[in-house]
């Protein structure tokens, strides 16, 4: 019966630092240098998991990344992390693991109640059968069958840990660290490049770890890489991907460090390396093979048990049986054999090679050649196996170790898209070719001896370095004290399956030869949409043991040979990774970045209310005026529409235009004529994408004859500064003019209201600020206590109003200057709310209506287009459906039922029309207005104030609303703007 | 004199063994600008040799020198620096010491917190002393200049400065701890 023990010398563990671990609530106690896996095992526990579909009881398959049923869920509360292979993880002190996919107990599971059900449960059968009788059928059957299957859960908490990004550069990059990856290392590292050597497990050797023989000289290289300081080798880490330009993405664990990280310690990190040049040393995996019952724990890849032996000094108790295609299989069972376990081998192959005899007979290994395994006996533990063939017999062992030959771990190889190739000669895929900076090296190549690794790593570090810029020759390393033999394999894909049991191909998702057989029968034929009708190849493990049985029983159903067959797809990431790791640290307020005014900080500490403008934080009101937007908006306006207000304008985009040409060039930008725009005036100007649709609009001041300073909206400031750029680039370079963004430099404030002017005299004495001294649309540039200062009299409110702009760093001087000289006429703060209902109220268009879908026409502004010149998008201006009376166009809406609302985006009917579909427009912007003491509203109607006076109907279908509301003119207050020119 | 607040007032400088962060106050930034590669010597004169490499800045009479886009140039200087006012009608001269928020990151850490942000190649014998490059931190354009090997100075965007600052202070969190 499975059962294993601990050597007293066990070969890379430190059996003098003994390590607790609870694993299902027990307690247990492994050593530093074990994994997980390594430290059940050592504690004879063979049970780890129920499987995915059938329940079955499963243990450890291999002692690698590609384990398909050791999966753990690590960690407690928010730091819960499951379908983690044990065979990966690093055991620390106080690791808690659980098993999954079993209820009560791994032991007693009673959902292993579906093994009774299993005939029904093939590929497919969920669909089926659940996909009616009525049509949301699935919907409702889906989460029961989801809770009845499937692998671990993952919390619902927020993940308290940290996750790190970050880039990196070398010039090669190797790939996995065994014998080749080594001597890849070292060669590219003897040139002096920068060398990244990554490795995926616990520590650096690959299969060298296993090799007891090859310790030393795995030490002596380790010594040597370690000396060469352009070398850096990371344990942990797995390239996950391989992406164009040859950029990789690692990521590295350090969940091994604590189970719960320090302060500004991250639990994973990811970088994104560029390197000059790749070598894939990148190894293989042992293949499994396929018989009844081959799921049992104890059934296990030959390979692992060895690793399970040298490495962590962990055996089986007393019996085992090899089952081999191969040669490699035989150093299991010698190794096994002389640390005092009585092995049988069943070798599929009829003749075995007399050394392997005579190695055998000395270590007293039987081996029975022209034999395989038929099925084996025993549930949660193995207890015996039955052979089949020239030696049919049943053998009591511990475990069963199986080889079924070798597949290169071509994964990453082929992200780039170069699709693997059957090689004959080891009967599994390779790299199917490579880029010119890429090299594969060792196993991966299918290049299985030590020496030869060895050699094949050398030449290919040597060529990675110098396509990388670097001379470099093939190192001759010290050879090792082993002796290469030639690669012997008869594949054996999908034998005779004369036990009862179910003979798993895809272990992970319980996908058996039956359901091959079925999906070829249902006509799911290719080995991509086999992988999708049984799930085979699917999971964390993503068939890394599993694919290449698949596809060789898909070709022999077929009758093709499996060179036809092909592979399906390998993408990254290569083995399964904390989606913390790709977001990193950008989340919560890292998100994205934050965009803060120079006034910020006098918004923070005075009372105001923040909101999301775009990436900006926006003063949206201030609690002097009222708790709630709603309540404080109107206390904002009254004071702007009455007395004085003032408001931070930093954020509009804020342009220098200069040299030679800047007249020449803003009048081809702007729809209205600049070429003559007097020294010292600004004017309103609006410009057009060259589609003809409005871009932005904006006041343009002249500051002398050939510098101008001009601003956008808010919104569009970045694109109309890309846009200014790309004209000057691409279609006008004779023009000399430069462009500068100003909007970081330039700090901004607009005072508002009928006393505006007074404030302005209080704060600058012996400023000329009168009708006359600055009048509307005048721009007057001083100095103020050693700060520049330009008075812009602009107004967005519709009020004799002035914007005074200032750089950055003075602005909150500035703005407590006019705080405590305007106390006297009661000035006052107002936020963005009531800015963007002042506007409203007097009709300018802004953000909302300025969308990148409407013409000059559709926003009231048609006659500002110069007839005498051309501006960009005047030829497309002219289109046809351009010019169309009946396109939407701006109009003023009143509410005509008080006791309703009007609504952004509520779309707008004829009164007789029938409610349904797109309407006839709809509003853009709405506004309780203080002046008219009604709701108004700014809309898009078709045919536009064609229609002033008619009454329509407002529909918002997500409160099922509809409300009654008049056209009228978008002007709502000062029509004739005697207001701002007071 | 109108009092001047930084868009980092309200932070303090963070100081650990592996890494210090502060912001680099009172200096004038003057961008000068012109539309030939031969009006570029009206500007040296002026000024001093400029710099040839888009990539290396020059130190010249006391101003750090950056050629950060065709034909145009940033001036770093000391507060109250003229400069600007004395190139005027030689180039297009645009002041913008508000502009740029000015982040000092110090340490042995400096490289590793660089790498965290910027997909630049901060290997101690590639980005060395003297060197800039203009690139985007955390979604935003930065000019980031290696002074000595330890030492590196972020030019960022004054509205997005506090932002960047809290960036900086998270990915020295490991560092600073």
């Amino acid at each position: 019966m499975t059962s294993f023990r601990r050597l007293p010398t066990a070969g890379h563990v430190d059996l003098a630092t003994p390590v607790n671990f609870t694993f299902d609530g027990k307690n247990y106690r492994g050593f530093a240098g074990d994994t997980l896996a390594s430290a059940l095992l050592a504690n004879d526990v063979t049970l780890v998991g129920r499987s995915f579909k059938y329940h079955r009881p499963r243990g450890f398959m291999s002692a690698g990344v590609e384990e398909a049923n050791g999966l753990f869920t690590l960690g407690t509360g928010a730091r819960t992390e499951p379908n983690i292979p044990g065979t990966m993880v690093d055991l620390v002190e106080g690791l808690t693991a659980r098993s999954q996919n079993a209820w009560p107990s791994v032991a007693f599971d009673v959902m292993a109640v579906n093994q009774l059900a299993a005939p029904l449960f093939q590929s497919g059968f969920y669909y089926k059968t659940f996909m009616g009788p009525t049509k949301g059928s699935w919907m409702f059957f889906e989460p029961f069958i989801r809770k009845a299957a499937g692998l671990g859960e993952a919390t619902r908490d927020f993940d308290p840990d940290r996750y790190e990004t970050r880039y990196d550069f070398c010039d090669v990059l190797v790939i996995g660290s065994g014998a080749s990856g080594l001597a890849a290392a070292l060669a590219a590292g003897k040139s002096g490049a920068r060398v990244v050597l990554v490795e995926q497990d616990t520590a650096l050797g690959g299969g060298l770890l296993s090799e007891p023989g090859l310790a030393g000289w795995r030490a002596d290289r380790l010594a040597e890489l370690k000396r060469l300081t352009n070398v850096k080798a990371l344990t942990h880490t797995t390239a996950q991907g391989l992406y164009d330009d040859n950029q990789v993405v690692l990521v590295e664990r350090r969940d091994h460090l604590k189970p719960a990280p320090e302060k500004g310690q991250s639990r994973q990190v990811l970088t994104m390396l560029q390197t000059k040049a790749i070598v894939f040393a990148t190894g293989a995996i042992e293949r499994p093979m396929v018989f009844s019952n081959n799921d049992r724990p104890g059934v296990m890849l030959a390979s692992a048990l060895r690793s399970y032996l040298n490495r962590f000094g962990v055996v089986p108790d007393q019996r085992a049986v090899i089952a081999t295609n191969n040669d490699t299989a035989y150093a299991t069972a010698f190794d096994l054999a002389a640390a005092g376990v009585t092995v049988f081998v069943a070798d599929h192959r009829q003749t075995v090679s007399a050394d392997l005899l005579a190695e055998a007979a000395r270590l007293k290994v039987i081996v029975y050649a022209d034999t395989g395994v038929a099925d084996v006996g025993g549930r949660g533990r193995l207890h015996q196996v039955v052979l089949t063939g020239a030696h049919a017999a049943t053998i009591s062992c511990d475990v069963l170790g199986v080889s079924g030959g070798w597949s290169p771990a071509v994964h990453i190889t082929s992200h780039n898209g170069i699709k693997p190739i059957y090689d004959e000669r080891i009967a599994a895929f390779v790299p199917g070719g490579f880029a010119k900076t890429h090299f594969g090296a060792g196993a991966v190549m299918g290049t299985f001896g030590v020496k030869a690794a060895i050699g094949d790593g050398s030449a290919a570090g040597a060529k990675a370095a110098a396509v990388a810029g670097f001379t470099a020759e093939a190192a001759a390393l010290p050879a090792p004290s082993v002796e290469d033999r030639a690669y012997a394999i008869q594949p054996v894909w999908m034998p005779p399956l004369t036990g009862k049991g179910k003979a798993f191909v895809d272990l992970q998702n319980d996908v058996t030869a039956k359901d091959i057989k079925n999906a070829h029968q249902e006509g799911y034929q290719s080995v991509e949409h086999l992988k999708r009708y049984t799930t085979l190849g699917m999971g964390t493990d993503q068939g890394k043991t599993s694919n290449i049985n698949a596809l060789a029983a898909m070709a022999g159903l077929r009758d093709v040979p499996l060179t036809q067959a092909g592979t399906t797809t390998f993408r990254p990431p290569y083995t399964g990774l904390a989606l913390g790791a790709i977001a990193g640290r950008t989340i919560k307020k890292h998100f994205r970045p934050t965009r803060l005014s120079p006034l910020n900080d006098w918004h923070q500490a005075n009372g105001a209310t923040f909101i999301e403008a775009g990436l900006w934080m926006r003063a949206w009101y201030y609690d002097w005026a009222g708790k709630s937007p709603a309540e404080a908006y109107v206390r904002e306006m009254e004071v702007v529409r009455r007395g004085v207000g003032i408001s931070d304008v930093s954020t509009l985009g804020k342009i220098d235009v200069q040299g030679p040409d800047a007249a020449e060039f803003l009048n081809r930008v702007y729809v209205n004529g600049f070429a003559k725009l007097p020294i010292g005036k600004a004017r309103y100007g609006v410009m057009l994408n060259d589609d003809g649709i409005v871009l932005d609009d904006g006041t343009t001041t002249r500051l002398s004859e050939t510098q101008f300073y001009l601003t956008t909206t808010t919104a569009q400031a970045g694109e109309v500064m890309s846009w200014l750029e790309y004209l000057l680039q691409m279609h006008w370079p004779e023009l000399k003019v430069h462009v500068t963004s100003l909007t970081d430099e330039w700090g901004g404030m607009a005072i508002s209201g009928p006393k505006s002017r007074e404030a302005l005299e209080l704060a600058f004495p012996g400023v000329d600020v009168s009708n006359t001294g600055l009048p509307y649309m005048g721009c007057k540039e001083i100095e103020f206590q050693g700060a520049p200062v330009r008075l812009l009299r602009l107004s967005f409110s519709g009020e004799l109003a002035y914007e005074v702009h200032l750089p950055a760093d003075y602005s909150i001087a500035l703005w407590e200057h006019f705080m405590q000289t305007g106390a006297q006429l009661g000035i006052k703060p107002y936020g963005l709310e009531a800015l963007a209902s002042l506007r409203i109220e007097k009709g300018h268009v802004a953000g909302l209506e300025l969308d990148h879908r409407n013409t000059l026409n559709d926003l009231g502004l048609g006659k500002m287009a110069a007839a005498n010149k051309d501006f960009v998008g005047k030829q497309l201006l002219m289109r046809e459906d351009v010019q169309s009376p009946d396109r939407w166009s701006l109009v003023g809406l009143e509410l005509l039922e008080p006791a309703k609302s009007l609504r952004g985006g509520a779309i707008l009917f004829a009164a007789d029309d029938e409610i349904k579909g797109h309407g006839r427009g709809y509003i853009t912007s709405v506004t309780w207005s203080t002046e008219l003491k009604k709701t108004i509203a700014l809309a898009l109607y078709k045919g536009g104030l064609k229609h002033v006076g008619e009454e329509i109907v407002c529909a918002f279908p997500l409160k099922n609303e509809l409300t009654r509301a008049r056209i009228v003119s978008p002007h709502f207050i000062d029509p004739k703007g005697e207001r701002l020119n007071a | 004199m109108l009092a001047r607040r930084s868009a980092l007032a309200s932070f303090k400088p963070i100081r650990s063994a592996a890494v210090s962060l502060g912001e680099m106050r009172n200096f004038t930034l003057t961008q000068v600008a012109v539309f030939s590669h031969d009006a570029e010597a009206a500007i040296a004169a002026v000024t001093g040799p400029l710099p040839a490499s888009a990539s290396l800045a020059q130190e010249s009479n006391g101003r750090i020198i950056f050629r950060n886009a065709p034909l145009q140039f940033w001036l770093i200087g000391p507060e109250g620096d003229d400069i600007g006012p004395r190139l005027a009608g030689s180039c297009i001269v645009t002041p913008l010491s508000h502009s740029r928020t000015r982040i000092f990151v110090e340490g042995t850490a400096a490289r590793e917190i660089m790498r965290k942000g910027m997909p630049l190649d901060f290997h101690e014998a590639v980005f060395t002393p003297g060197m800039f490059a203009v690139t985007g931190l955390h979604h935003t354009p930065v000019l980031v200049h290696c002074l000595a090997p330890d030492r590196f100075e972020l030019y960022a965007m004054r509205t997005f400065a506090a932002n960047i600052w809290e960036w900086l202070a998270d990915a020295a969190l490991e560092f600073t701890a």
